[in-house]
């Protein structure tokens, strides 16, 4: 209970990334719900990649031109998120663009995105000439460096994207549940398209920086997938997702501070534990349903 | 000659560049029910689809005889085109039908809601419009889906292949509906089957899609004894 006044109390030493890490948490789930309804589960594992070699990229090329970028400036910060913005914009519409052209599926060539993130990141790493345990750290996301001015800056960008869901939600939601329907009432879907993607550039940008791409990807999918179970509705399938996300960002926190744990497993941790319960209980509950009316 | 709702005129339709059909030249005039019959893919849903812009033309050109932009026409895909994934009510899907005129950033509003209420209570799923979308049966689907169409206020209504796979008591209902819709509110329809079946009673109509060709065989009055050339699409004879 101490621990938890501890967290609560607004004297708190890392008051502004338990912020952080709760807005994360809660902002994540609401643009990955279109990963779950459109079945692009894969995208939330391969943008954040994407925006880890962005981070990666600018750094090697800003330090091979101009030098040594002085550590823990607020500008390092800035320059992390241009790279890790323009990656993962670039390589969401360049998505989004093949998705309905081309023979292969969808899902092979976000694995191949994946796979060649990955392998530049480490590529842009090992040529870095200062490439330390800074830049990986960067990579890594570490929430808990989070200032003020970043903590303004996630306010600022996630806030714009909150307003952008939900006075884009009829649109949105009409081009992923029926293209078709769209285009006989006059959307234009690609644009439509276009728009939510670059929403989901901005979050996982942010997330990636901010918390890393672990803790990213997995309040990307996790809480909209716990949430799918138990949801009739769209709007209680959206609001619980973030809700639970937020909630699930505050109860991760309060472990790795409470047992000395690094925060981005112990909330994808919880979340999957979350997911596990909700997952058993209305699989039992449907088992018992039907053994009832059989 | 009656009003032009929509009229091809020598219209090629196609994906990627390569014709399905070609020199199709026929109009659907308003207050009409036209069956478009033919065996299985014989290009049915392709000019359903191409009337609707959901197929590319490729050559020629289709008239509109209204402002399809501004009052866009009511849809009905085929059910299992739809994701079971997302989390709608059958409410919430039939109110989606009212988008169709309603500029982006407007709030739905009072009035629209009650229209969807009302197209519910029309098919008669009132009573089930809190209920999970993907609960319903196949029927029930489907009358939410002509729900949603009818939500829209189209001028004309496209139905692809509306009772597909839902048993013979739920097609006698959904064509009832369907015929109501017709023949008490001026419905113009163009419904996809495989066959002429139980709908031959109620359409007005018929055109054959068959090895690329397509006719309007019928004009007005189908009669039990219309011409022989109707014979095979009565009979329900799947050609392949």
């Amino acid at each position: 209970m101490s621990t938890l006044a501890t967290i609560l109390s607004p004297d708190f030493l890392l008051r502004d990334a338990l912020v952080g890490s709760v807005l994360v948490g809660f902002i994540c789930p609401l643009v990955g719900v279109y990963f779950i309804l459109r079945r692009m589960i894969f995208l939330g594992v391969a943008l954040p990649q994407v925006s880890a070699a962005g981070i990666a990229f600018t750094f090697m090329v800003y330090r091979l031109f101009v030098g040594p970028h002085p550590e823990a400036a607020v500008g390092e910060r800035m320059l992390g998120l241009i790279g890790s913005g323009v990656f993962t914009i670039a390589a969401t519409l360049s998505l989004a663009l093949m998705e309905r052209s081309g023979r292969e599926r969808i899902e092979a060539r976000i694995g191949a995105t994946y796979a060649l993130a990955a392998a530049v990141t480490i590529l842009f790493l090992a040529k870095d000439p200062h490439g330390d345990a800074e830049i990986v750290g960067l990579l890594k996301g570490d929430i808990l460096a989070t200032t003020s001015a970043s903590l303004s800056t996630m306010t600022a960008v996630f806030g714009a994207v909150l307003i952008a869901l939900i006075v884009f939600q009829r649109q949105l939601l009409l081009v992923s549940f029926d293209r078709d329907l769209a285009i006989v009432f006059g959307r234009h879907v690609m644009l439509w398209d276009i728009v939510l993607y670059l929403l989901i550039g901005a979050v996982i940008s942010l997330g990636v920086m901010s918390a890393g791409p672990l803790a990213t990807f997995g309040f990307l999918v996790i809480p909209p997938l716990t949430m799918r179970l138990v949801s009739a509705r769209m709007i209680s399938f959206v609001l619980g997702s973030a809700l639970l996300g937020g909630v699930t960002a505050f109860g991760g926190f309060y472990c790795a501070y409470r047992y000395d744990l690094p925060l981005a497993p112990a909330e994808v941790a919880l979340a999957s534990a979350l997911l596990l319960a909700v997952g058993t209980f209305t699989g039992v509950r449907r088992a018992l349903e039907r053994w009832q009316a059989a | 000659m009656g009003e032009h709702l929509i009229a091809l005129r020598d219209v090629s339709l196609g994906y990627r560049g390569v014709p399905v059909l070609t020199g199709v030249s026929f109009a659907i005039e308003r207050g009409d029910f036209v069956a478009l019959v033919g065996p299985n893919g014989a290009g049915k849903t392709t000019l359903l689809r191409g009337m609707l812009g959901l197929v590319p033309t490729l050559a020629g050109r289709i008239e509109w005889g209204f402002d399809r932009l501004a009052s866009p026409p009511g849809y009905v895909p085929q059910r299992d085109s739809l994701d079971p994934i997302f989390p709608l009510t059958a409410y919430e899907v039939v109110l989606m039908g009212t988008y169709a005129s309603l500029p982006p950033l407007r709030p739905i509003g009072a009035r629209r809601r009650h229209l969807a209420a009302d197209c519910l209570e029309r098919v008669g799923l009132a009573a089930l419009a809190r209920r999970p979308y993907w609960e319903l049966s196949g029927g029930q689907k489907q009358r939410v889906l002509i729900a949603r169409a009818l939500a829209a206020e189209p001028h004309m209504l496209f139905l692809d292949e509306p009772t597909a796979g839902v048993d013979r008591e739920a097609e006698a209902a959904i064509i009832a509906l369907i015929a109501e819709q017709n023949q008490q509110h001026g419905m113009t329809v163009a419904l996809v089957s495989h066959h002429l079946g139980r709908i031959q009673s109620a359409v007005r109509s018929v055109i054959t899609v068959d090895e690329g060709r397509v006719e309007k065989l019928v004009a007005a009055g189908l009669a039990p004894d219309a011409g022989d050339e109707l014979a095979p699409w009565r009979r329900g004879v799947q050609r392949a």
